[in-house]
């Protein structure tokens, strides 16, 4: 985001803050982005749409809260989201879903073979069910939503060491079991 | 931690599967009946923490009146036995 673009979204967000019909330009902006990573966290459109919902509520209902940080908007909005995921999972007390698309899977690894095959897939998201959730919850910002580690730490409470940690110890057995290069690591 | 479930999705979710909960007016609407209960709950407390400041000086002043009236009811007991 450029500097003119924050200005224009802190201009925004404190008009918000007198009339919140203001602040459909940033739910419009934000909408699908929000949606889609609710939607890979629980694979249920319904279900996606009414927590989208909630989460663009409760940022309206806290917008006179909102301090910026030195991070972009959309990083609170981030936060609000994966907490009302989190929520609805300890509610229904169910197995987090990560519902992650074949072709991001694709975009992002490098095959040290030629062929792709269908067991090579089957194996990957055996390895990934494996992996520790907050290591998937980090993975799926960095390689699904391009966060850097700093915004990834203000998103999920930790520290940004923490989210390189979890990062590169997952790529690291990525690489060694499965012969995989992964396109950007950095 | 916690336990988790992958799955992997053939298609991509197109623009037109998010456009159908795309819907600002019902999140305004929310807002603002939050807000409303948020702030009906805010002088329901409010009443409710000067009722019982109120009924806390109830108890206080007959509990006060009831120590003075004591040590007069006790005087005038010893004087009736000492006629």
């Amino acid at each position: 985001m450029t500097e003119d673009e924050i200005r224009k979204e802190e201009q925004v967000i404190e008009r918000s803050k007198k009339d919140p019909r203001a602040f459909g330009e940033l739910y419009e902006k934000y909408f699908d982005r929000i949606f889609n990573y609710i939607y890979r966290q629980t694979d249920d459109e319904e279900l996606a749409g009414d927590l989208c919902s909630q989460t663009f509520v409760n940022a309206l209902n806290n917008i006179n809260r909102y301090e910026f940080r030195g991070f972009p908007f959309s990083a609170w909005l981030y936060k609000i989201a994966g907490n009302e995921v989190n929520k609805h999972y300890r509610k229904n007390k169910g197995n987090k879903i990560f519902s992650i698309e074949e072709l991001k899977v694709r975009e992002l690894v490098e095959q040290g073979t030629d062929d792709w095959d269908e067991e090579l897939i089957t194996q990957l998201i055996r390895y990934m069910n494996e992996l520790p959730t907050d290591m998937i919850q980090v993975l799926e910002l960095r390689f699904f939503e391009d966060k850097d580690f700093k915004e990834i730490a203000f998103i999920l409470d930790m520290t940004e060491s923490g989210a390189k940690m979890r990062t590169y110890r997952a790529l690291d057995k990525l690489r060694t079991n499965f012969n995989l290069k992964v396109k950007y690591d950095g | 931690m916690g336990k988790h479930e992958i799955r992997l999705r053939r298609q991509r979710m197109s623009a037109r599967g998010s456009d159908r909960y795309r819907n600002y007016n019902a999140v305004l609407k929310q807002h603002s009946n939050e807000k409303r209960i948020k702030q009906i709950t805010r002088i329901f407390t409010f009443f409710l923490l000067i009722a019982v400041v109120i009924i806390i000086f109830m108890i206080v002043t007959r509990w006060e009146k009831k120590q003075s009236a004591k040590p007069q009811s006790k005087i005038n007991t010893s004087t009736l036995l000492v006629t």
